[in-house]
Parts: structure tokens; sequence; C-alpha cells
């Protein structure tokens, strides 16, 4: 196997229904993914897009696979750095499992090219917007870094 | 008998959280706070260089030792971790667990935990590491942020394959 491949597992005080939501709607995402939002109808086979705030297309993709609230899968291109973009499709899978009073998540970003530059960037930034996402859903506030995008990008 | 897969592969979980690097060495270093959210263990040890390091299961058995290798508080710790418990363990290679805090922002402190094997371990107990670093991070996080430990279940131990 060749691939380069990204997992993260965040345990949240939340319910998987709540996750899910923060996971996907706008009002949440704006607050903890710097500022992004998604476009989607959120059906298997919709195409999906991560919206930067200032207009322009940050990601794009479709859903493979959605059973909400336990699973989403997406095919996830970078769309805004040409060298990212060169590296074609990834594959994004946010399982949701209950653990206890808590919720337990598990991002796993995915690609069949060795040593991906767009893996090694994702893989900063998830634990960023997961950390502010656990944050959001437990305290009411997410991470402030997180709250808009980030200047020069 | 089958032969067991060995890794030197790391672990490694960042998180972060709304607190200041004081608090989080202080919660990484004190057993009234690790009580909370490592699994109920309590830690020992002065945390200068050099010095031995205990964690301490709910019962009061020695569940891990090791030694202080770095301690720059409250920047970084680098301690050896070395398994007490069942013969089979004790005979393994020790592990290096550091932590790296750094401020992000005026109220957010990034944690970097890092699980080195230099020597190589059983695959099967890196991936005890990797699934218990995060419940044990995530309920830090949540102590420091809320107030209130996490209430997840425990981790089985690892099994022979």
């Amino acid at each position: 196997m060749s691939g380069t491949k990204f997992v993260y597992v965040i345990f949240i005080r939340t319910t998987p229904e709540k996750l899910w939501d923060a996971l996907t709607k706008p009002e949440f995402t704006r607050d903890c993914w710097c500022g992004c939002w998604q476009d989607s109808t959120w059906k298997p086979g919709a195409s999906w897009k991560l919206m930067i705030p200032d207009g322009r297309v940050g990601d794009s993709g479709e859903i493979i696979e959605i059973d909400m609230p336990r699973r989403l899968v997406l095919k996830w291109r970078n769309e805004f750095m040409p060298e990212l973009k060169a590296e074609g499709y990834t594959r994004c899978t946010y399982e949701i499992e209950p653990a206890g009073s808590a919720v337990k998540l598990t991002v796993t970003h995915e690609i069949d090219l060795p040593e991906s530059k767009f893996i090694d960037s994702v893989s900063k930034g998830w634990p960023n917007i997961l950390s502010s996402l656990k944050s959001l859903l437990e305290t009411g506030q997410s991470i402030e870094e997180t709250r808009r995008w980030p200047e020069g990008w | 008998m089958a032969e067991i897969e060995m890794t030197t592969e790391s672990t490694v979980y960042v998180t972060y959280i709304r607190s200041t690097p004081q608090k989080v060495w202080a919660a990484l270093t004190s057993s009234e706070f690790t009580t909370q959210f490592f699994f109920g263990h309590s830690v020992e040890s002065d945390w200068k260089t050099g010095s031995p390091w205990l964690l301490r299961k709910p019962d009061g058995a020695v569940n891990v030792k090791g030694v202080i290798r770095e301690s720059d508080p409250p920047r970084k710790l680098a301690i050896s971790w070395n398994l007490v418990g069942p013969k089979e363990l004790q005979d393994l290679p020790e592990s290096i667990v550091t932590y790296e805090l750094e401020m992000v922002g005026d109220d957010v402190v990034r944690l970097t935990m890092t699980e080195a094997h230099p020597t190589p371990i059983p695959a099967n107990l890196l991936e005890g590491g990797r699934r218990g670093w995060p419940m044990i991070l995530c309920g830090l996080k949540s102590l420091l942020e809320t107030g209130k430990p996490l209430n997840i279940p425990k981790p089985q131990p690892p099994k022979e394959k």
C-alpha cells in the first residue's frame, strides 16, 4: 500500500445528532472551521463544496456515503491551491459512535498517493478544527483562531 | 506460535486547549488532575530531569515507571515509559513519551503528545496506545475547559493476536 492516510480520534461530550449538525451546518462550521461553510444537499451522489468566507471554493467533491448520524464519506479535492489540487481526489470518512456519556468521532482522510502534500496539510488542520468543534459543543465557545479565515490564504 | 509483528512507528496526538501552559503542565503532573482524566491513575515524581516517575493504578499498583529525560516547565516534558505488570510486558523495551506545550493566540495551548519507540515493540501494543491517548487527552481538555471529567469507557488491555 503506497497511499497516505491521516486518522484523528476525538471524544466529545455531546450526542451523535448534535455532532452531526456541528459537522455539517454552516452556523457551526463558520465558528470552528475558519469561517467556512459547506454547500451540499447531503444526499448520496450529491456534489459537495467547502466554501471560503470570501466566496472562493476551497475544496469540492461529492457525497459517497451518508448515514446520519453515524457515517459520512466524501470524495474531496482541493481547489484553491494548485499544488494540492494536482494530487486529485482524496477520501474523507467521518465515523460517529456513542462512548459512555460522550461520542467518539473518527476522521480518516486518505489518498492513493505516497507522501501526499494534501494529507500533510490536512493533518495539521484537522486537530485544530476538531479541537475547536469539541470546545464549541462542550462550552458554547469555539477556539478563537478557528473563527475566521487566516489572512493571506 | 505465530510471529509477532514489530514496529518502531510513533504515535502523535495534537489537541488545542483553552487554558494556559502552566495549567496544562499542572494537569499532566499532579494526581489531583490525572485521577480525573488518566483512567483514575495517579502520578509520582518531582518532575526534575533525571528523577524517577511512576504511574499508579487506582488500586495503588505501579502501572508504568520511568525516568524524566527532559523537564522544561511549562514547555516540554520527556519521560521514559516502562510498563510494569504482566511478565511479558516487563521485557519490552522502553518507550519515550514527550509532551510539548505552546501558546497559540492569547488563550489557547497546543499540546503535542509523541509516543516514540526507539526499539521495536509489538504492533498490538502500539494500537493499544493509539486507542488510549485520544481518550486521555480529550478528557484532559474537557476537564480544563469545563471543570468536569469526560466519562468514557476504559479501553481493554492489549491482547496477544
